[in-house]
């Protein structure tokens, strides 16, 4: 299979999951642990977040067959899912170049830089995407951004944005676990409705993800 | 006597109910401390929510009854204390958890328990904070140790968080201590493997038997006790000696030894590094550490790096027995720059710190140059879109003015910090905001405002309150009642509606099985003596107004008690109403920003010169509406398609 692999120097594997308070981004590590702790993995997860506000910049990491510390080191991480651009951008640290980056596009704008600008104090306002994207792309090798809410609308509900990013992870067969095997071992037993749309927008990251993939090993001539 | 009852129920609800040893489960910290109290047999458990403990508590609101746990939440982290290790002389094995700050507020009981000893075992869980992620300081809880004779374990995973907590129940019965286990942000709020062990087929006996010289600490027992205490504690030292909780791996000559979740941390890095024939890794699990640990551990490395947060606290330990048994082995760690004095660490501190240590080449020599990203946006916590607080703090500094001082309190309220609110100008602990305002105002003969919620004002406003009226301070205190302890994570309040199972907090009625009971703020106030007393609800602008105005100018304390619902807590109970969709009409809108000035609503967007409302944050409160002078927050039309 040539897809682009999360690889690691070490054993097993480094997810970080980076979003804003809302998004699902707690949800989807949590549905993460899930899937491979019962696939017989060994699985430590940590969290990020401020106080019970939502909107907060929240960081989430998934370790699997990794050890036992619950923090991903400067550089470590195998893939990054990033819900938002800024808060992709915040984890930059833990980025290598042999680390993919999936990226959701569409920006949540902290109400403070609108707010702020109004009042014409201080504040830097929010960065261009395509910035941010360069930077990233100096660090990480793969990094691969569309707009991944758009996809979650699509598919009935931007709720849905976390089986997105999801798919976009388990599409690209990094890890040892297929997506119709994630799809059977967590979305399948769904009640209808909800099945639906988390099967629409889990798929539509999974196949995004094996398009870019493929162009991306098209393009390094292999 | 281990008294025989079912307690492993058929179709357990909740995960850590299965009695099936040996599997093996991701499970969160906190939850993980639940587990291992209940394969102790534990049977009572109280608890004042505070992050990171909070789970601890919520996650026994969910299975106590089911469990056949006594389970309360209570007014305060004293309160928890004392209620436990009452129920503990009834033979009962008994827990109650807090955050680090609760575990000061609980000192005075919690100073005299180890002279009066425990029946049943007892375990505190005062879970820290380190770099105070979610509180007003950081501190170190293992000082209680030394201090006042308390056991303190210090678990670095989930795993070692359940294997702990299972064992100290015994072990605190053996020794008659009441024991403290002391995670961290980290530990408590990380998944990780643990395995399952059996959960017990019985429990501790239950009786009272009368013996005052025993549980009475006036000084000729207390004398008494505090002899046997210096034994008990010895006893404990060697027990723990005997105990799992000091494994040592590796075989190198330079020692590291390391406590927390350091542990973790620095036990990852040899992994990854491949360190272990340089290194040998001693993990501190316990508190008093026994002697006879140290002196073969530092008989068998020519050196040894310190790794853990907080402070020096085994640093110093080490670096003591050391010199009592004249074992001349260097010591790195805070105390020699190794390690900073303050905040937690992180793998790459540590990773940094062993390398520099071991000789090896530095971490920053070999990554790769971060390019330099633009200026990224902070998202601070603020208040919710339509938190009734807002809609408080907005009128209450529209009559008390910019000259007035706001004493504030601990709960979300706190968010009242800064601009554009304002009304926050000293903060100190739960409780504070009402003896500040009375100290403010009898200073300065100027009348303060004080501003605490619910929760806060039952678990220690109450006695300030008291103190305020004596004194005949001129005191404006605000109670923001929202009928829930919002800031932890929504626990039931003494005002929530427990009556109805559905509108209680999301883990359910504060003492299991019992109160129903929905407690009145007024009544409370009343009862005390204050005369001035006014029920209002923030979000009807001219009985505030009026209210405020009439607090203001009265004399002496007087209390407004403010009555919205947390708007967070409605919304997950699926209580609130249709919301009307609001939207600010361009045409109107002049761009005078006001709205954003007084408010600081983040469902308010500004973009481009243009004030809109997001309708995905937008709860449709219509506090801006109020505040708006051109009318240009309105309903939006629906059209039937
Ligand atoms: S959680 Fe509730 S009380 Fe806290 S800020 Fe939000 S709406 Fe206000
Ligand atoms: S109505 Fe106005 S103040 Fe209330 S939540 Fe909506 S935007 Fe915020």
């Amino acid at each position: 299979m040539s897809s682009p692999k999360c690889e690691s120097d070490a054993k097993g594997w480094r997810i970080l999951i980076a979003g804003t308070g809302g998004q699902g981004a707690l949800t989807a590590a949590r549905v993460l642990c899930g899937v491979f702790v019962r696939r017989g993995h060994d699985v430590v997860s940590g969290q990020l977040h401020g106080m019970a506000q939502r909107g907060g910049s929240v960081q989430s990491s998934v370790l699997i067959d990794t050890g036992i510390s619950p923090v991903i080191g400067a550089g470590q991480a195998d893939c990054v899912l990033g819900f938002e651009p800024v808060e992709t951008a915040r984890a930059l640290s833990l980025m290598s170049k042999n680390t993919t980056v999936y990226m959701n596009t569409c920006a949540v704008v902290p109400f403070v830089v609108g707010q702020q600008l109004a009042l014409t104090r201080a504040g830097a306002g929010y960065p261009a995407v395509k910035d941010l994207i360069d930077c990233l792309k100096k660090v990480a090798q793969r990094v691969f951004s569309f707009d991944a809410m758009q996809r979650a609308f699509d598919a009935g509900s931007p709720k849905a944005l976390n089986m997105v990013m999801l798919g976009c992870l388990l599409g690209s067969e990094a890890l040892p676990c297929t997506a119709d095997e994630f799809w059977t071992t967590t979305l399948k037993t769904m009640p209808s409705k909800l099945k639906q749309i988390n099967t629409a927008a889990f798929f539509a990251g999974v196949e995004w993800a094996r398009e870019v993939g493929n162009a991306a090993v098209e393009a390094s001539g292999s | 006597m281990r008294e025989e009852a079912t307690f492993v129920s058929a179709a357990p609800t909740h995960e850590i109910l299965q009695d099936s040893p040996g599997t093996r489960l991701c499970l969160l910290g906190n939850v993980a401390i639940a587990r291992g109290a209940l394969e102790a047999g534990v049977q009572f458990f109280s608890c004042y929510p505070g992050t990171p403990s909070s789970e601890v508590g919520d996650t026994f609101a969910r299975i106590a009854e089911e469990a056949g746990v006594k389970f309360e939440y209570s007014v305060n982290e004293k309160i928890a204390v004392e209620v436990a290790f009452a129920a503990c002389l009834t033979g009962a094995r008994s827990m109650c958890s807090m955050k680090h700050l609760g575990l000061n507020y609980a000192n005075d009981p919690i100073s005299t328990m180890p002279y009066v000893g425990v029946e049943g075992g007892m375990v505190i869980v005062s879970a820290g904070d380190p770099s105070a992620i979610t509180s007003p300081n950081e501190q170190d809880q293992r000082h209680f140790c030394k201090f006042l004779y308390y056991p303190v374990f210090d678990p670095g995973t989930p795993d070692d968080a359940l294997r702990t907590t299972r064992y100290a129940f015994a072990f605190s019965e053996q020794t008659r201590l009441p024991v403290i286990i002391r995670p961290t942000t980290r530990v408590c709020h990380s998944s990780g493997m643990v395995t399952l062990g059996k959960l017990p087929g019985g429990r501790n006996e239950i009786h009272f038997d009368k013996d005052p010289s025993r549980y009475v600490p006036i000084p000729i027992n207390a004398r008494r006790m505090r002899k046997e205490l210096t034994e008990r504690f010895e006893l404990a030292s060697t027990l723990l000696r005997e105990s799992d909780f000091y494994p040592r791996r590796g075989e190198g000559r330079h020692g590291i030894m390391a406590s927390g979740v350091s542990y973790a941390y620095a036990s990852q890095i040899l992994d990854d590094l491949g360190l272990w024939d340089q290194v040998t890794l001693q993990q501190i699990g316990a508190y008093p550490i026994p002697e006879s640990i140290l002196r073969d551990f530092l008989g068998a490395v020519d050196s040894v790096l310190l790794v853990e947060e907080l402070t020096p606290y085994m640093e110093d330990w080490v670096a003591e027995a050391a010199s009592r048994a004249a074992q001349q082995v260097p010591l790195f760690g805070k105390r020699t720059g190794h390690f900073p004095m303050e905040f937690e660490y992180s793998p790459d501190l540590v990773e940094d710190a062993v390398r520099q240590y071991l000789g090896m080449t530095s971490r920053s020599s070999l990554s790769v140059d971060v390019p330099e990203l633009p200026e990224l946006p902070p998202r601070p916590p603020v208040l919710c879109p339509g938190c009734p607080h807002r809609a408080a703090y907005y009128l209450v500094r529209k009559v008390f003015g910019k000259n007035t001082t706001y004493c504030n309190d601990i709960g979300c309220y706190t968010l009242g910090y800064g601009e554009p609110l304002n009304v926050c100008d000293v903060l100190l602990c739960m409780g504070a905001s009402i003896t500040q305002a009375s100290g403010i105002a009898r200073m300065t003969g100027k009348r303060t405002v004080a501003c605490l919620g619910d929760s806060t004002f039952f678990h220690s406003g109450l006695p300030a309150l008291a103190n305020a009226l004596q004194a005949r301070d001129d005191v404006t205190v605000i109670i923001l009642d929202n009928f829930i302890t919002a800031m932890t994570g929504f626990q039931p309040s003494l005002t929530s509606n427990r009556g109805d199972r559905g509108s209680a907090g999301r883990h359910g009625p504060s003492v299991s099985g019992i109160s129903k009971m929905r407690f009145s703020i007024e009544g409370v106030v009343r009862g005390l003596g204050v005369q001035d007393i006014y029920s209002v609800d923030p979000y009807d602008e001219a009985a505030m107004t009026e209210a405020l105005k009439q607090a203001k100018s009265a004399e002496g304390v007087n209390v407004l008690v403010c009555h919205s619902p947390c708007m967070v807590n409605e919304r997950r109970l699926g209580h609130h109403q249709e919301r009307v969709p609001l939207r600010i009409n361009v045409d109107k809108c002049n761009g005078c920003s006001l709205c954003v000035r007084l408010l600081g609503c983040p469902g308010i967007l500004v973009s481009g010169g243009h004030y809109m409302i997001d309708d995905e944050l937008c709860v449709g409160c219509g506090l801006c509406a109020n505040v708006c002078k051109h009318d240009a927050v309105e309903p939006i039309a629906v059209e039937k398609i």
